[in-house]
């Protein structure tokens, strides 16, 4: 097997991942808050793509168009109504609180959808094709990857092109400094964790067609979304992007080369590394821990 | 004197509790999950509470006990309290590696890699043959003394002992010099190493008592099941578990977890014994065959996670102190 072939599929499960990693990265950058319910959001965008694909016959790329609105809302309200109370409380109550939160979600999941893992099949779930040789890519990952890209794309012209994007990054960089300047932090904080939502759930539903969708399946990528962060340098956007593709490399070099048993093992062993060598990550600011 | 007296009654009470109800499996059983959840949680509380150090990742030291003790067992028949000594050892030196890593860091990172330690510990337990991977250990027999380890009595004692050790020492650790300088970095970090406190040295002498003691907690919980594998001792619900009964009985106080225990181990044995959903259906509430009646009996049992993620959510938005710091007095 080529070195090309794990190269190729890690950057394209790296893209998703990145989402991710993107989604958990904005809520931390505005609110200096680390979610812990990031991966039962990914579970729950899973699932709206299953049942958007098995009761509505929507295809899971296309259901994205109703999933993306749901889960901002979904994520919108859980910032009214739960995370904002304890945004000026100590961090640990903070990543209780989420930790509650994810309970909450993964367990009605598990009660709601028995803990039998489901399957997405679309037509084109096995299918891939050859571009160079004996590298095949994998027709749902290239379009998961091309749709990452295009959401990216189009955040990062909201962020810096749009007022509201402007705000949210104001609101980033100095909390204080930006409500003295007329802007809405709150209303900031509950859009920033809408949009964390929205891009958990799309990441969510793009790994479906590829993935087990399982009630707990949110405790693996809560865990890999923390890596992508840290490795990027908590809050910084781009740092999540570039962490999300290293990760999915690491990840599937790892499988190819010693064993898909250890994969996770060496993630975390690369989290705690970055932690101690360079905790501000890759593109985090010095003295930022 | 009051106090003194309050505690040999309770001591007392705790002693000779198993006489009185004599040998109902199921009632030790309960009364020996409160009292590991009482002094894992205790013992969690010596670095969470007092140096204020959240440790997301205290399953890894518990697992560290468990597996050793059962490890050594099972091979070499080697003598149980020379294993708990071994697990000892091996939780320390998890933790040696831990503090250094985490204690450079603060806040937000901090807990993040208290947890990645504890997942690292857990998916290498999983992935190596000599800890049974997947299927666990199973232990079949046991010997220590004359003791009859088939009894859960020994046992009850056993976590008794260790409550009872966990708390003096954090009694004795709130009135120490150590302790008026884990309580300082707790309160601020940064004023607490200007007047010259080594808060590396005395986070981590926090973390490897609170890591010692659960060690020891992980060993007896091996030897009492006898069967441990890493959804059961390694588990992130566990860590979680942990840091949930301190909340609710109250954070950085000498009672508060033991409190927690006593309500928190009832409740999860209610629902997971179906006790609530049988108890509707037998006043009448709700009929066995409704579909009420069978979501009760066929689901609820699973849902003891679910009401602590409702009972995480509620504590942490209205009662942050915890049933403890309801009855203080405000500063």
């Amino acid at each position: 097997m080529s070195f090309l072939q794990p190269l190729i599929s890690g950057i394209l499960t790296g893209g998703v991942y990145a989402l991710a990693g993107i989604g958990m990265s904005l809520v931390f950058g505005v609110m200096n808050i680390s979610n812990f319910a990031h991966g039962d959001l990914m579970m729950l965008g899973m699932y709206l793509a299953f049942f958007a694909f098995t009761l509505l016959h929507i295809d899971p790329y296309i259901s994205l168009v109703l999933i993306i609105p749901i889960s901002f809302f979904f994520g919108y309200m859980m910032e009214r109504i739960f995370i904002n109370k304890v945004i000026h409380h100590p961090h640990q109550n903070q990543i209780l609180l989420t930790i509650g939160l994810g309970l909450i979600m993964s367990n009605t999941a598990l009660l709601a959808f028995t803990s039998d893992p489901k399957i997405l099949t679309t037509t084109y779930s096995s299918s891939a094709f050859n571009p160079f040789g004996d590298v095949s890519v994998s027709v749902p990952l290239l379009l998961s990857f091309l749709i990452t890209c295009a959401i990216t794309i189009i955040l990062y012209f909201f962020l810096s092109k749009t007022s509201t994007g402007m705000a949210l990054r104001a609101t980033s960089q100095n909390r204080e400094a930006a409500q003295l300047m007329g802007i809405n932090v709150a209303k900031m904080s509950a859009i920033a964790f809408g949009i964390g939502t929205a891009l958990a759930a799309t990441a969510g539903a793009l790994i479906a067609p590829t993935y087990y969708i399982h009630p707990l399946a949110g405790h693996t990528f809560l865990l890999k979304a923390f890596t992508i962060c840290v490795l990027g340098g908590l809050g910084s956007v781009v740092g999540a992007g570039v962490g999300g593709i290293i990760i999915g490399v690491v990840e599937a070099m790892s499988s190819t080369y010693l064993s898909s048993d250890w994969k996770d093992v060496i993630v975390f062993v690369i989290f705690l590394a970055v932690l101690l060598l360079r905790p501000q990550g890759l593109f985090g600011k010095k003295g930022g821990q | 004197m009051k106090q003194i007296a309050f505690l040999s009654v309770l001591a007392a009470g705790a002693v000779l509790l198993p006489l009185v109800i004599g040998e109902n499996p199921y009632v030790i059983g309960i009364l020996i999950s409160m009292l590991m959840m009482a002094a894992l949680s205790s013992a969690w509380n010596i670095l969470g509470g007092y140096a204020g150090q959240y440790s997301f990742g205290h399953a890894a030291y518990f697992g560290a006990g468990a597996y050793t003790t059962m490890i050594l067992v099972t091979l070499y028949n080697l003598n149980p309290l020379f294993c708990i000594a071994v697990g000892i050892v091996v939780a320390s030196i998890i933790a040696l590696i831990t503090g250094s890593i985490v204690f450079r860091l603060r806040g937000h990172y901090f807990g993040l890699a208290s947890i990645a330690v504890a997942e690292v510990v857990r998916l290498s337990v999983l992935n190596f043959n000599f800890t049974g991977g997947a299927q666990g250990i199973l232990l079949t027999d046991v010997a220590l003394w004359n003791l009859d380890l088939n009894s859960k009595i020994p046992f009850y004692y056993g976590m008794l002992l260790v409550l009872v050790v966990t708390l003096s020492i954090t009694a004795y650790l709130r009135r120490s010099k150590t302790g008026y300088y884990l309580q300082a970095i707790r309160e601020d970090q940064d004023a607490a190493a200007s007047l010259g406190i080594n808060i590396y040295f005395y986070k981590n002498k926090a973390l490897l008592l609170s890591a010692a003691l659960t060690s020891v907690l992980g060993s007896l919980y091996g030897l009492y099941i006898r069967f441990i594998d890493t959804s059961a001792v390694l588990d992130l619900r566990l860590s979680i578990e942990i840091i949930l009964t301190a909340i609710i009985g109250g954070v950085g106080t000498l009672w508060g977890p033991v409190i927690g225990a006593l309500l928190l181990v009832p409740l999860a044995e209610m629902l997971r014994s179906n006790l609530i959903g049988d108890m509707l259906i037998k006043a009448g509430l709700v009929s066995e065959t409704s579909g009420v009646g069978l979501f009760l009996k066929g689901s609820l049992a699973n849902a003891h996670v679910l009401v602590y993620g409702i009972i995480t959510v509620l504590c942490i938005l209205y009662l942050p102190k915890g049933i403890l710091g309801l009855f203080r007095r405000k500063k």
